[in-house]
């Protein structure tokens, strides 16, 4: 009696049958990269072969910023998609849903992991998007060293990862608010400097160094460093898989640790 | 029909914020198989003894047993056991009528199988077989009191809690819910608890009825035994002819006549169903014709105003009245 499956398949019954939400979210990971890869783009300011020398050492080693930038952008994309998980448990309470869940024999953390679940779920199509749309633009996404199965794996492990954590926080969040404008609110205050404070789109020597110091502890820097390392050097080296391993143990540490709190947390807090 | 106690609540009282009484002592006893009505104001108290028995929030004080599960100890229980309607409407507007269906089914493990047959057959019970398909956003007020009626009812629950079924429903779709609820206990053998402000609903429904006013049950029996506590249907009758009134109070259960008019008689009788056959009878034995005739039941509006001492608008009306149900609609929030 646990309900998780058909609260989940109520969620993406929900998703696909919603054309605009559907549509946009497909087109979004196409205007990101598209924005965020033309607008930020500094390396443009460097010339010649010093130039370029300069830019791919500020890159990473990335050919070019696209290329460096994608593993932010999934990211960002990742945690902005995660961060309105909470919204919909806002709407169930407002118009109703949420009274006959609670009525009925299901566990109540259920009602909160289905919308993490399909949060996660949703984020995957859009992130396969945004890398095809990246790799066929103009001066786009390059795999230096080829792509392979195994990156792809560590790419959907960490956007997986990513949009687990902020969306059980967010969902957590929402457990017992009944105002919408409060959770947009605290989305707004958060989603910027979260993306900003890290290296999803800027490289550590590009930053003050006291922001650049903050942001090691931004986990969207673990998730956006470790898809990044996979794009850019393919095989990897022992020392570039441990660093790998590391960013990607921190973010499955810390979503293990948010499980357990938002079983507790959903099992004990949720209102109607 | 009238099974063993079902339902047994024990000086359950909800106390909102330390100081709102919503429902205070409250003792009741539900039989299995009748319907149960809850009568009373809004602000009385009905949906927050409802919702302390589905376990849905927590008596503040004493306790209940729903089918023999207790209601803090065994919540997950009982609410395997009980169906329920609420007030507000609760299916996802974005599914259709038929997956609101399925997908509450499945939070009881009904089997699949089983849940389509269910669903199927409840659908045909409320009209809503041609709508089943439809998105709930497409439907009327009306259809989507339906709905909520049978998605209470998708797991075959030994009781269901209907609260307020009716509210904001014109007439005629009131009347049409009523037929639903008899056709659901007359095909289904379950226990129905019903709250309603709507006092002629209580009395077309329920077969025993608490009238609960400030958080209080104030009196419980059948309708007619509340009705006929009043000591009181009226028969008013005119004659063909003036002539021995004295003489009808010798007639079995008169309490009281008066005239009140020539030839015009008010006779007030305790049941007028068993009276009129003998007034009728007695009149005719005296060679008298009857030329006019009319029978005043009393109606639960009038027990509520004899038990509380005022009607029940004025009791929706206060001031008091609405503050309270306002408090707690808030801070139930």
């Amino acid at each position: 009696m646990s309900g998780l499956w058909p609260l989940t398949s109520r969620e993406l019954k929900k998703w696909i049958r919603n054309p605009t939400f559907f549509i946009t979210g497909l087109i979004q990971p196409i205007f990101w990269i598209a924005l965020f890869g033309s607008a930020l783009d500094i390396t443009k300011f460097f010339e010649g072969p010093e130039g370029s020398l300069a830019a791919s050492k500020i890159l990473n080693g990335a050919p070019n910023y696209i290329t460096y930038i994608v593993g932010g952008v999934l990211t960002t994309m990742g945690l902005f998609t995660a961060m309105f998980s909470g919204t919909q448990i806002i709407w169930d309470r407002r118009l109703g849903p949420m009274g006959r869940f609670l009525s009925s024999p299901i566990r109540r953390s259920s009602i909160v992991f289905s919308k993490i679940i399909s949060s996660v779920i949703r984020i995957l199509p859009q992130a396969a998007i945004l890398v095809i749309a990246a790799y066929f633009i103009p001066n786009g996404l390059k795999f230096p060293h080829g792509f392979t199965i195994l990156d792809a794996l560590i790419m959907a492990t960490a956007i997986t990862l990513i949009a687990f954590i902020f969306s059980s926080i967010f969902s957590v969040i929402a457990t017992r608010m009944t105002n919408m404008q409060s959770i947009f609110g605290i989305v707004n205050l958060v989603n910027l400097p979260l993306m900003f404070v890290s290296y999803a789109m800027f490289s550590k020597q590009m930053m003050a160094s006291w922001l650049g110091n903050i942001a090691q502890y931004n986990p969207v820097s673990w998730s956006a460093e470790a898809i990044r390392t996979v794009i850019i050097y393919g095989n990897l080296t022992p020392s570039q898989w441990l660093q790998v391993e590391q960013w990607l143990g921190a973010l499955a540490a810390l979503a293990f640790g948010l499980l357990i709190l938002t079983a507790i947390l959903a099992e004990r807090e949720i209102r109607d | 029909m009238t099974g063993e106690i079902i339902i047994q609540a024990k000086n359950l009282t909800k106390i909102y914020n330390g100081k709102i009484r919503a429902v205070s002592d409250l003792n009741l006893e539900v039989k299995e198989g009748e319907i149960y009505g809850l009568a009373g104001p809004n602000g009385a108290g009905k949906t927050t003894t409802i919702n302390m028995l589905i376990t849905r929030i927590k008596p503040s004080e004493g306790t209940a047993t729903v089918g023999g599960y207790d209601i803090i100890k065994d919540s997950l229980e009982v609410r395997k056991l009980i169906g329920i309607v609420p007030q507000d409407f609760t299916a996802d507007e974005d599914l259709t009528g038929r997956e609101n269906l399925f997908m509450v089914s499945q939070f009881y493990d009904v089997p699949k199988s089983h849940a389509r047959e269910i669903s199927e057959r409840l659908l045909k019970l409320v009209d809503l077989e041609d709508a089943a398909d439809r998105l709930v956003r497409t439907y009327s007020g009306g259809m989507r009191k339906r709905l909520e009626l049978i998605l209470g009812l998708v797991h075959e629950p030994k009781i269901l809690f209907l609260d307020e079924p009716t509210l904001g429903l014109d007439v005629q779709t009131r009347a049409q819910m009523w037929n639903y609820v008899k056709d659901i206990r007359n095909k289904m053998k379950i226990t129905i608890i019903l709250t309603s402000h709507y006092l002629e609903e209580i009395d077309e429904l329920a077969d025993r009825v608490s009238i609960i006013d400030h958080g209080k049950i104030i009196i419980t029996g059948t309708p007619q035994e509340l009705k006929a506590s009043l000591k009181g249907d009226i028969v008013n009758l005119t004659l063909s002819d003036e002539k021995s009134m004295e003489v009808m109070k010798t007639i079995q259960g008169v309490l009281e006549i008066t005239e009140t008019g020539p030839n015009s008689l008010r006779i007030k009788v305790e049941n007028a169903d068993k009276s009129l056959p003998d007034i009728v009878n007695f009149i005719s034995h005296h060679g008298l014709s009857i030329t006019q005739l009319t029978v005043q039941k009393p109606s639960l509006e009038e027990v509520f105003l004899e038990y509380t001492g005022r009607t029940i608008r004025e009791a929706e009306g206060g001031e008091d009245a609405r503050k309270l149900a306002m408090n707690v609609r808030r801070v139930r929030r």
